[in-house]
């Protein structure tokens, strides 16, 4: 425990003082404010521009910042060969993925709870009452996010950095895409085209379950039943991407 | 010396990039016709960002407007990019109001109607749609036919949350003009009723104008409203009307 704590903490460390890092936070701000710029050129909309285009950015941030550096996690450790002392010591390998993914996991949530408030209060100012579901979904792309970082984390153990980011950006896109594949399954009219698409349905990671951005801007009231079961068969998929990503490691030779 | 070529360099560069950018004629309109795709094609695209393409097509609706009304004046591919925010949006309430004059001006009263009709099936609880939708049934309605069904729509916004008083005054003297006299006089009555001191001198002046001449037709014409009002109100109108009417 006290590894998997040691490791997660320099992992956050190392993170956190990425200089890209800072640079891509202060983008997603400045988004967060030009959306009030948008606000002004849409007829008196302004509260929902920076609603909508706020999260877009929130969205958007967060990926670069989880595929970014969770394809380069483990990459620069063995570059670095820091990975050869740390697992001399009592760490054992999927310990150390557990820890990393962790690191990175406090890691994004700062970033996104910085952006989150940001738009949280931005938005306060703007519309003259808060607006508390912007919270949510904050945290709700955060756990879409974690997934995205799982994911990533699996395949930068197979691939390079940056075959694992394009990879990961794919399957968040197509996360946001799976309920399309669902309907695929009843288009198609041969039996393969079902199955297949049954497989991609199934394998894809359903983001777009726990999106709540349209509840956001007042189109639907979130079930917020529906999206807790959806959140904890994210957790699910997240811990089971971990433990590929874990088997896949423990096979690796350096 | 390195550094004054340096210099003059850059400085010629930047008069040649801003002098240029600054010359040109801005053209201020672009083409009418833009590619607008279905909005099917974007709810199977990017069902997570529906709302957030709804909204840049609401900002590109906003500006295409701006640029083509006063410009060339062709609203081509308005239509579709309405179309598209709100089957993306579909409570979004903003372009529903705003295809009223929009569409209008692209020359499509009827699908402005349409919209405005979709609109409030969608928002059934928003008094805006159905006041918008007596607005365009009475301004371009079929001659005959306008003022009742414009009546009908204002009627609907009256009793929805929100509505200002006015509105269901103006369904009154909407089917008053469409010849519907007694629906008309029960509707002045009921604004008697619920209404305050300014909304029930309204309401007298409303009666006055369609009761029909003579104490006897005047009577008969006030059953209905005895029959649906409060007691106490109805006398405290027939009182307003004999007192009106008193020289």
């Amino acid at each position: 425990m006290t590894q998997l704590y040691a490791v997660a903490l320099n992992t956050f460390k190392e993170t956190i003082r990425d200089r890209v890092l800072g640079v891509i936070v202060i983008f997603a701000l400045l988004m967060i404010v030009s959306s009030l710029w948008l606000g002004s050129i849409s007829l008196g909309q302004e509260a929902r521009m920076m609603k909508d285009f706020g999260l877009l950015a929130v969205s958007f941030f967060g990926l670069i910042v989880a595929v970014f550096v969770g394809a380069s996690l483990l990459h620069k450790e063995v570059e670095k060969r820091t990975v050869f002392v740390i697992l001399s010591k009592p760490v054992g390998r999927a310990q150390f993925i557990f820890a990393k993914f962790l690191g990175l996991a406090v890691t994004l949530a700062c970033v996104l709870a910085g952006m989150g408030l940001f738009l949280f209060f931005a938005d306060w100012i703007v519309a003259r009452s808060p607006a508390p579901l912007l919270v949510a979904a904050t945290a709700l792309i955060y756990l879409q996010l974690l997934v995205v970082v799982a994911v990533t984390m699996a395949l930068s153990t197979v691939t390079s950095t940056i075959l694992a980011s394009v990879l990961g950006i794919t399957v968040f896109v197509a996360g946001q895409l799976s309920r399309s594949a669902l309907s695929l399954t009843e288009l198609g009219q041969s039996a393969v085209v079902k199955g297949l698409a049954w497989v991609v349905y199934v394998a894809i990671p359903n983001l777009n379950a726990v999106d709540i951005k349209p509840a956001v801007v007042g189109e639907i009231s979130p079930d917020w039943a529906l999206v807790a079961a959806w959140g904890g068969y994210l957790a699910a998929y997240t811990v089971l991407a971990l433990v590929l990503a874990s088997w896949s490691f423990s096979r690796k030779e350096f | 010396m390195r550094r004054v070529a340096a210099i003059v360099v850059v400085a010629a560069c930047l008069s040649a990039v801003i002098g240029f950018q600054i010359t040109r004629e801005v053209n201020a309109a672009g083409n009418p016709r833009v590619f607008v795709p279905s909005p099917r094609f974007f709810e199977k695209l990017a069902p997570s960002f529906r709302t957030t393409i709804a909204d840049a097509y609401w900002l590109g609706v906003v500006q295409y407007y701006g640029e083509h009304v006063d410009g060339d004046g062709r609203l081509d591919s308005l239509p579709a990019m309405l179309d598209v925010v709100t089957k993306l949006s579909p409570h979004f309430i903003e372009p529903y109001l705003f295809s009223t004059f929009a569409l209008v001006d692209a020359g499509e009263p009827q699908m402005a109607y349409d919209v405005l009709e979709r609109g409030f099936k969608a928002n059934p609880r928003d008094w805006r749609l159905p006041f918008q939708l007596g607005f365009m049934a009475y301004t371009y309605g079929p001659k005959e036919t306008k003022a009742r069904a414009a009546a009908k729509w204002f009627a609907v916004a009256g009793k929805l949350p929100g509505s200002p008083p006015f509105v269901p005054r103006l369904a009154a003297n909407m089917l008053a003009r469409g010849g519907e006299r007694e629906k008309a006089a029960l509707m002045w009555g009921q604004i008697y009723t619920q209404g305050d001191k300014y909304a029930r001198a309204k309401a007298v002046v409303g009666l006055e104008a369609i009761l029909p001449p003579g104490n006897e037709a005047r009577t008969k014409a006030l059953v209905p409203l005895y029959r649906t009002m409060p007691r106490k109100d109805f006398n405290a109108l027939v009182e307003d009307l004999v007192a009106g009417s008193t020289p």
